[in-house]
């Protein structure tokens, strides 16, 4: 096992507080000793501390998962249905069966998503 | 209201995403009979600089003129909002044409739908490989 301390307390000294970051906040880390040499030789192959490693990897897997929230942005008004009945669907003038179906499965997967606005 | 209308409706905003926003044209993409999933539309320029967004359905100035717009615009089909058929979303539901500005045409509505398809499924693919 080997303890690794990611982030301590960043100072800010001769910077205006238009441009201070938020404070960072230091957190332990437990990993095994085989995976915590990995991570180091790595970070060391890429010139840069294991911390910022890790830490590029962690915002690499918070971004990715923004990503697959956002890649629908869904505002969701106050009052309506958590979820829809396929029939509940209106047929447009003029839609084939086909386009129908396709149209009542893509309301009940758009209905499924959460409000992430 | 028609699935596949184009409609007036107060369109929430990033600021306030739960309140009525401003007055933009919305593409009605699942109707039922009292809410709507609506996609949003912008006649605003995109930045040159900056690449579409994976939903973005660019509708050019002859296309829009097919559709009673007078400027080329964009549809979003990554912006959605679920909303109420209600005079607070929709300022003129009681107006004749319920502020519908045109409708569009079954192989067009067609294409939109398989178009937000291939979004949610891609959403999907993405929430199920990295959790939602």
């Amino acid at each position: 096992m080997k303890t690794d301390t990611l982030t301590r307390p960043v100072t800010h000294r001769g910077t205006t507080a238009a441009h201070r970051q938020p404070p960072k906040v230091a957190i332990t880390l437990r990993l095994d000793a085989d995976r915590a040499r990995r991570l180091q030789a790595i970070a060391e192959a890429e010139n840069r501390s294991l911390t910022n490693y890790v830490e590029t990897a962690l915002l690499r897997e918070l971004a990715l998962r923004e990503e697959a929230e956002r890649v629908i942005t869904m505002y969701v008004a106050p009052g309506t249905s958590p979820s829809i009945r396929p029939e509940d669907v209106i047929r447009a003038d003029g839609e084939t069966d086909e386009d129908y179906a396709a149209r009542q499965a893509l309301a009940v997967e758009l209905w499924s998503i959460p409000d992430n606005a | 209201m028609v699935p596949g209308a184009f409609v007036r409706v107060l369109f929430p905003t990033r600021e306030k995403p739960r309140q009525p926003g401003l007055l933009h044209i919305g593409y009605m993409l699942v109707v039922t009979a009292t809410e709507a999933m609506v996609a949003y539309t912008t006649s605003q320029p995109w930045p040159a600089a900056v690449p579409l967004p994976a939903g973005a359905r660019v509708f050019s100035l002859d296309e829009a003129l097919q559709l009673n717009q007078s400027r080329a615009f964009l549809l979003r089909l990554d912006v959605l909002a679920m909303l109420p058929l209600t005079l607070t979303w929709f300022p003129d539901l009681n107006r004749g044409a319920n502020g519908v500005i045109a409708v569009a045409p079954a192989p067009l509505q067609a294409e939109l739908a398989k178009f937000a398809t291939n979004l949610a499924r891609r959403r999907r693919e993405l929430v199920a490989m990295r959790g939602p």
